[in-house]
């Protein structure tokens, strides 16, 4: 790329919905922020993903800083005439057996201690939102204020209000290193060997995001994990209503998920997976294929559910790469090479915290003081890129 | 209900002239053979079996050609499994394990365990869209030749009204020959390139053998009565509801359609047009094959070993069109070649190759192969748009995607084939991509991205729509061991 400056106030490594939030509230900010993504914008992690947004069975912890990230959506889709298909669904969570019934019982009580609308649901009313759903479910948690977005248009939208902001964006650059001088961080150079000089640059570079830290001796504790998608021919729009979800009693994703909602297009997306699939060698070069267990897993549990949907035809599959951490939370703030800013470990929900996460990202650069105090140093708290031992050999 | 399980050496995919001459070649040096079609007959389109008796269809050469390849397949033993459609196929899991071919086919589900495949899935026509590409009654100038032969005793295509005929190549010929041997007329015949009369009868003169057939069908042009229209393209069809005018222009010199010169044919009922095929890399790319780019092979294709026609996957050979576009002679000899080369990976008790044989196989394939090149050099299919189109025209017809929405989203940064999918969704839709990706291409083209540059939408999980029923039974088939 001949059209790269040699210089930019700070370095965003990575184009998913991660980076661009971040070099959107950079922008935003005054900065003029340089974003270099190595292939095509919101293309991996971000496209695949089915962009819940709410604070709907993530826990007591970011119970708060979920709730801010959800107001900060809904602004940015009414700033952007919703043109990234917002939409306040709700979120339902589907209870097959004793164990998750009790899981379910304490979530909701949690939740409503906190200030949430959830509810407990009996098969009843949980037919009441979601007629299809005949499934041999005992109850249902429900959360009316979860939304989706379309996860395109979403980076498409920020890309926009990114640049119109004053940042650059830029495709198809790979960063190879982030170069430093006496512990300071100094810029980066592209795969083509350009040098940007820079005196912050951020890592939001999603599951592959540990390979740049690693040239720092800085061991971040996130793995690739690969997760996958099936999707439906469209279906008559109110085939369903909610994003349908397991109601996970212990072990959260590790121990198995199921996702399954219905997009403004018509089509329906579903998954179930039951167990982690390990990352092939070179899936960062080529994505692979879902596994045939994966296919049978999510049908089975769709047509348990809703067993009207049998004849569903399938169009489509997607295979992506999620950012994994050994507790199921990002790694964001800064490291110890001063200058250096890591954001990454989506853990698969990465769109419900994007806007908290840019938000202090940007806070942390520019020295401003956006949010409010106590949000910030849970953020410090609860994503700190070294809460685990092992995590600076430096 | 559970997945049907069946076991070979040699899976073909695909029942045309290479598939069918791949079958048998397998099979002739006694591989157990299974060979698939998506149509309920084999044949393919070239060989296409009429679907009902004494049609003039029923003795032309292809016809006949196709039946003896279909009837030597059977006498050795091949396997024809017709109405299947190939959802989905699994690369072998270790060195020694099969490929897997899931199937779908009269609403049961069906897995082929087989040693090698060979891909001969042939090629689609690449449409290009003009103003009025979507109105009822313009068709592909395939399915148009396709509509005719399968339409039983009537023999005749089901729209009322004068029929035009355009694009451009010498499969147009084949068209109009098809028309002539059922009897039927066409109005107006639109070749986009220029009479050329010398250049053309120079490039023939090098491939003496095929002057017959050239003559043959240039007097079956005739028959069909078609008033001729050389360098002059279609710019627009025009109607209510339907196509009902066809406005036609002429060609200047700077390639591009003269409007000032334009004239219009009314009472139109059919417009069959095309601008040339493209190879079918569903299966191939979704198998991991190494596939390149060259316009006068179709755009993007398999690549093969000349020698072979194995693919960069081992096990997997590909044969005819897919492999590049060179018709039905190339097609019928790499299949040879491909089928031999799959069975003897697999059959212990063939006496192996003989070099000789091969070498003799392959010479002749790059004699068609070379005549073939020679049509695509008369003949270049359009990398852009061969009408300027208007930015409310619909390029992705699947998703009613528009010019201006692609020309919107590449404004905004998209730069390859997946960031124009992924924020106009023009190829999420039925066809995944299959008949807008050339147009895309064709408009990322105007943007200054080559098309070598623009990508394509690799297949993946499923090849094509399945039920969410027949999709778990296939995938949860169990396997006893042999």
């Amino acid at each position: 790329m001949t059209d790269l400056p040699t210089s930019s106030d700070v370095v965003v490594v990575g184009g998913g919905v991660i980076g661009m939030f971040i070099a959107f509230s950079l922008a935003e900010a005054g900065m003029k922020p340089l974003l270099l993504e190595a292939r095509a914008f919101g293309g991996a992690v971000t496209g695949g993903s089915l962009a819940a947004i709410g604070t709907h069975m993530h826990g007591r912890e970011e119970f708060d800083i979920l709730a801010y990230a959800r107001g900060r959506w809904r602004a940015f889709s009414d700033a952007s005439q919703d043109r990234i298909e917002y939409n306040a669904c709700g979120k339902m969570g589907f209870i097959l057996n004793d164990a998750e019934l009790a899981a379910g019982k304490s979530l909701v009580a949690q939740e409503k201690s906190q200030g949430a609308r959830s509810e407990l649901l009996t098969p009843e009313q949980a037919r009441l939102h979601e007629p299809l759903l005949k499934g041999p479910i005992l109850a249902a948690t429900f959360d009316p204020d979860t939304a989706t977005v379309n996860p395109f248009l979403a980076v498409r939208a920020l890309m926009k209000a990114a640049r119109k902001a004053g940042a650059q964006l830029r495709e198809n650059t790979p960063v190879a290193r982030v170069l430093s001088d006496a512990g300071l961080v100094t810029g980066v150079q592209t795969a083509s060997g350009h040098c940007i000089s820079a005196p912050h640059v951020v890592l939001a570079c999603g599951p592959w995001t540990a390979k740049l830290a690693a040239n720092f001796d800085i061991n971040l504790s996130i793995v690739p994990r690969q997760a996958q998608c099936l999707a439906s021919i469209r279906q008559p729009l109110g085939t369903l209503h909610k994003v349908i979800s397991s109601c996970e009693a212990e072990g959260g994703v590790d121990s198995g998920y199921t996702q399954i909602q219905q997009c403004p297009s018509g089509q329906i997306l579903f998954n179930t997976v039951t167990a982690p699939i390990p990352t092939p060698e070179g899936a960062e070069d080529r994505v692979g294929e879902v596994p045939p267990g994966f296919v049978a897993d999510s049908v089975e549990t769709l047509l348990k559910l809703f067993p009207a949907l049998k004849s569903l035809p399938i169009l489509r599959s997607w295979v992506r790469f999620e950012g994994v951490t050994p507790d199921a939370r990002f790694l964001a703030g800064p490291l110890p090479t001063a200058g250096l800013f890591v954001c990454a470990g989506d853990n698969g929900s990465g769109f419900c915290r994007a806007p908290l996460l840019a938000q202090f990202i940007a806070d942390g650069i520019t020295g401003a003081g956006t949010l409010p105090d106590a949000m910030r140093r849970d953020t410090e708290r609860l994503y700190n890129p070294f809460r685990f031992s092992e995590g600076h050999t430096a | 209900m559970t997945a049907e399980h069946l076991c070979c050496d040699v899976a073909v995919v695909g029942a045309g002239p290479a598939g069918l001459a791949a079958s048998l070649a397998a099979a002739e040096a006694n591989a157990v053979v299974i060979c698939i079609d998506q149509f309920p007959r084999a044949g393919g389109q070239y060989h296409m079996q009429p679907n009902a008796s004494g049609t003039p269809f029923a003795n032309t050469p292809q016809v006949q050609q196709g039946q003896q390849a279909i009837q030597a397949c059977e006498a050795a033993n091949v396997r024809f499994l017709t109405g299947a459609e190939l959802f989905w196929a699994e690369p072998p899991k270790t060195p020694d394990a099969p490929f897997r071919l899931h199937l779908a086919r009269d609403d049961q589900a069906i897995v082929i365990e087989a040693k090698t495949v060979v891909a001969a899935t042939g090629a689609m026509e690449r449409p290009m869209p003009f103003p009025g590409w979507t109105l009822p009654g313009v068709i592909g100038a395939g399915a148009g030749q396709r509509l005719l032969k399968t339409s039983g005793a009537t023999c005749a295509l089901p729209f009322e009204g004068k029929t035009v005929l355009a694009g451009s190549g010498p499969f147009l010929l084949a068209v109009a020959s098809t028309f002539a041997k059922a009897g039927q007329g066409i109005d107006h015949f639109v070749e986009r390139q220029p009479a050329a009369l010398w250049t053309k009868a120079k490039a023939m003169l090098r491939h003496p053998s095929r002057l017959p057939d050239a003559i043959a069908l240039l007097r079956d042009l005739s028959r069909t009565g078609a008033r001729r229209h050389m360098g002059a393209i279609v710019t627009r069809a025009m109607g209510n509801g339907k196509v009902e005018a066809v406005e036609i222009s002429p060609v200047g010199a700077n390639g591009q359609p003269d409007l000032q010169q334009s004239f219009v044919v009314d009472g139109v009922g059919a417009l069959c047009i095309g601008y040339g095929f493209q190879p079918v890399i569903d299966l191939t790319t979704a198998l991991g094959a190494a596939h390149s780019y060259d316009l006068s092979l179709g755009g993007w294709y398999c690549g093969v070993d000349a020698m072979s026609g194995a693919t960069s996957v081992s096990g997997l050979y590909a044969a005819g069109e897919v492999t590049g576009l060179g018709g039905a002679n190339p097609a019928r000899i790499s299949g040879q070649l491909a089928g031999l080369h799959a069975a003897a990976t697999c059959v212990k008790e063939t006496s192996g190759l003989n070099d000789t044989a091969i070498q003799a196989i392959v010479t002749q394939l790059n004699k068609h192969r070379a005549f073939a090149a020679t049509l695509a050099q008369l003949y270049p299919m359009p990398e852009s748009f061969p009408v300027p189109l208007a930015e409310d025209d619909v390029v992705c017809r699947c998703e009613d995607v528009t010019l201006a929405d692609i020309n919107a989203a590449i404004a905004e940064g998209a730069r390859e084939n997946l960031a124009v999918k992924m924020w106009t969704r023009a190829g999420m839709g039925l066809c995944q991509g299959r008949n807008c990706g050339a147009s895309i291409a064709a408009t990322l083209r105007e943007a200054g991205v080559e098309p070598e540059h623009t990508g394509y939408n690799r297949s993946h999980f499923p090849l094509r729509p399945v039920s969410a029923r027949i999709a778990k039974e296939a995938l949860t088939c169990e396997f006893s061991p042999d």
